[in-house]
């Protein structure tokens, strides 16, 4: 066994991978991956289907065989500990509730397994289903129940085991929205009781950035980036973080950039108008040079406003009630725009466009936040 | 008649046509019922012609025409069957090594289908394809075969060599097989994680899942082992050995075959099945509409 390093704020991380590769024969799933998450923190793994996310989850529960790497739990290396041992509990998407047993008995299950007293598998069961209010449901078989509360019971039957690590793959993927909404609120409030450390797969921004105290976004078997949401949201470190991260999603258009000084670069847009973009990252302009911003960034103005970075024509109105999104006909192609939900706008009005320069972000050719 | 056609009728004539379409449909109804009605009463004939026999004296029985209802109605059959022959003890011997056969392969082969479907192992794929292979083969053609081992094992002429060579059942491990395949991943996953073994997960959740399916294996296997004949046949020699239906051979008497009394025989030997039958119908149903409701 060899010793786990420490993360950045000098504690030893709870769970801990380093350089993790997963091979299925000659496809690749994980590739050189290494991530610590922090003692109770809320974990989220996010990335859009097939990018490794399941897998990566897997290998910490120990459901898959990592090809490569390690595997640390509680500075423990468990790389080659079975699932049972890790002292982890998994809530999968399916719930995977045992349909001949009770909800008694589904909750009871691993304690049964384990042989333990009748009187301590009763106790753990009620204090369980107490704290998840599926007292009424004891008795019930899984066919019985509602999505909700099927979803409840699986994470009571992960509860009951008293884990270090909750492991929950995509666990609200299989409710309508209304319900995802809720169960989304008491996950929160289940966390905020227990503070045991959390890693969450999806692929729904929304639960991530609503639930995760830290999102690690994925792509292609790689960390994409990790941070806080807001950080993600703010300074994305590459174009695919800041597509994948935000609804509606970020525009994205070619511009000219002019040599920088001061860490601020002269932007020429489509058009020919031209803009100031503070510069992040390290990297060194080369072109092809893509400017991406938010549609909360741009605001309508008159198509004759001299401070007006493009002209264009409204092609599309979708009123959500608490927002307006215009889908606007520019000389950078279609670009979205957010604005308040009374927004006075009709299809085929020219409209000018206004940027937010401190809110824009350049991305180099290689998709690096500039 | 196009589509035109009848946008431009009338509601009454359609709802005519309507009609004259289900009057149509109750004819071809009819045909099919009666033709059903007639094969299950040639289906059934033999059963109803052997039941009466049994209570037919013999002289009635060997009276040449057919004579649908006796005309001496007599218990008498069944009294020499039941008094005067070792039919308890064929009973106890038929029931003994049935229910042993039953138990063995269903244990057996739920083991064997789990571990060829769920466990990771060096010639997983050979085994799969022995099984395969000796489906084809049929148990018949290994009575020699059969004979000669049991003999080395001495067990000629003994209830364990009655029933070890039925326990060759390729059917059912290839049964369980599929089923445990269609079992989603995660239901195991759960349970690996839940700290249960390979028998835990075999004997508290994959055969309680599949309650029907060993329900049903059980019932086949069960009726297949009681009315075995050629096997236990060769296999014993000895009348207090035998099962019932090797048992039958055994009626009768000094002038030879009594038709009523072997037909008795028949009759009492198929009871307990029948009622088996009977009785683990309404299970199987049940299993199957329970394991149908539960997903969703």
């Amino acid at each position: 066994m060899s010793a786990p390093p420490k993360n950045g704020n000098g504690a030893e991380p709870h769970v801990e991978l380093k350089r993790v590769t997963k091979r299925y024969g000659a496809v690749t799933a994980i590739s050189d991956l290494s991530l610590a998450v922090d003692k109770g923190s809320f974990t989220a793994l996010l990335g859009p289907s097939g990018c490794g996310k399941s897998t990566l989850l897997r290998m910490i529960a120990g459901l898959e065989v990592i090809t490569a790497g390690q595997c640390f739990i509680d500075s423990i290396d468990v790389t080659d500990v079975p699932p049972a041992q890790r002292r982890i509990a998994m809530v999968f998407q399916s719930y995977a509730l045992y349909p001949h047993m009770t909800v008694r008995q589904n909750i009871a299950f691993s304690l049964s397994v384990a042989g333990a007293p009748r009187k301590t598998q009763e106790d753990r069961t009620r204090e369980v289903a107490r704290i998840l209010q599926l007292e009424p449901y004891l008795d019930r078989r899984p066919a019985e129940l509602s999505g909700g509360q099927r979803q409840r019971v699986a994470i009571g039957r992960a509860l009951v085991r008293k884990p270090e690590v909750f492991l929950f793959d995509e666990p609200l993927s299989n409710l309508d929205a209304k319900l995802r909404v809720q169960m989304r609120l008491e996950l929160a409030k289940l966390h905020a009781d227990l503070v045991t450390t959390m890693i969450y797969v999806t692929h729904d921004q929304t639960e991530a950035m609503t639930l995760a105290d830290k999102i690690v976004v994925l792509d292609k078997g790689t960390i994409s980036q990790v941070g806080s949401p807001l950080e993600l949201y703010n300074r994305p470190a590459n174009k695919f973080v800041a597509a994948f991260i935000g609804s509606p999603s970020m525009n994205f258009f070619g511009v000219d950039v002019a040599p920088a000084d001061d860490g601020v670069a002269n932007v020429v847009l489509p058009g020919g108008r031209t803009a100031r973009a503070r510069l992040r990252g390290k990297s060194a302009i080369a072109a092809p040079v893509e400017l991406g911003v938010r549609p909360e960034h741009l605001a309508l103005v008159d198509p004759n406003d001299p401070a007006s970075a493009f002209r264009g024509a409204i092609r599309i109105v979708e009123r959500l009630g608490n927002a307006t999104l215009l889908y606007v006909d520019t000389p950078a192609g279609q670009l979205i725009v957010q604005g308040e939900g009374n927004l006075e706008a009709k299809p085929g009005q020219g409209v000018g466009l206004t940027l937010s320069e401190s809110d824009v972000h350049l991305f180099g050719a290689s998709g690096a936040s500039l | 008649m196009s589509a035109t056609a009848q946008s431009v009728d009338s509601p009454a004539a359609v709802g005519a046509r309507g009609l004259s379409r289900l009057r149509h449909l109750d004819l071809i109804g009819l045909v099919i019922t009666v033709a059903t009605l007639a094969l299950a009463v040639v289906w059934a004939f033999p059963l109803y012609w052997g039941l009466v026999t049994t209570f037919k004296p013999e002289y009635e029985i060997v009276r040449p025409g057919v004579q649908l209802w006796p005309e001496h109605f007599t218990f008498e059959n069944y009294i020499h069957v039941l008094l005067r022959t070792k039919i308890g003890l064929w009973y106890l011997n038929s029931l003994i090594t049935s229910g042993a056969v039953t138990v063995i392969v269903v244990v057996m082969a739920a083991a064997a289908g789990y571990a060829i479907s769920q466990l990771e192992f060096h010639g997983r794929r050979f085994f799969w394809w022995m099984i395969l292979a000796s489906f084809m083969v049929p148990i018949p053609s290994l009575t020699v075969n059969h004979f000669i081992l049991m003999s080395q094992f001495h067990w000629i002429n003994s209830l364990p060599g009655v029933i070890a060579p039925q326990l060759i059942a390729p059917v059912t491990v290839i049964i369980y097989k599929q089923f445990f395949d269609s079992v989603p991943r995660d239901f195991r996953e759960a349970a690996v994680i839940d700290g249960a073994s390979e028998l835990q997960l075999l004997f508290r959740i994959y055969l309680p899942m599949n309650w029907g399916i060993t329900t049903a294996v059980a019932i086949i296997t069960f009726i297949g082992a009681w009315n075995l004949f050629l096997w236990p046949f060769v296999a014993v020699n000895t009348e207090d050995k035998m099962n019932i239906t090797v048992g039958i051979t055994q009626v009768h008497d000094a002038f030879g075959v009594s038709y009523g009394r072997d037909l008795a025989t028949a009759m009492l030997a198929a009871l307990p099945v029948a009622i088996v039958y009977l009785i683990f119908q309404r299970r199987v149903t049940q299993a199957i509409m329970l394991s149908a409701g539960i997903k969703g």
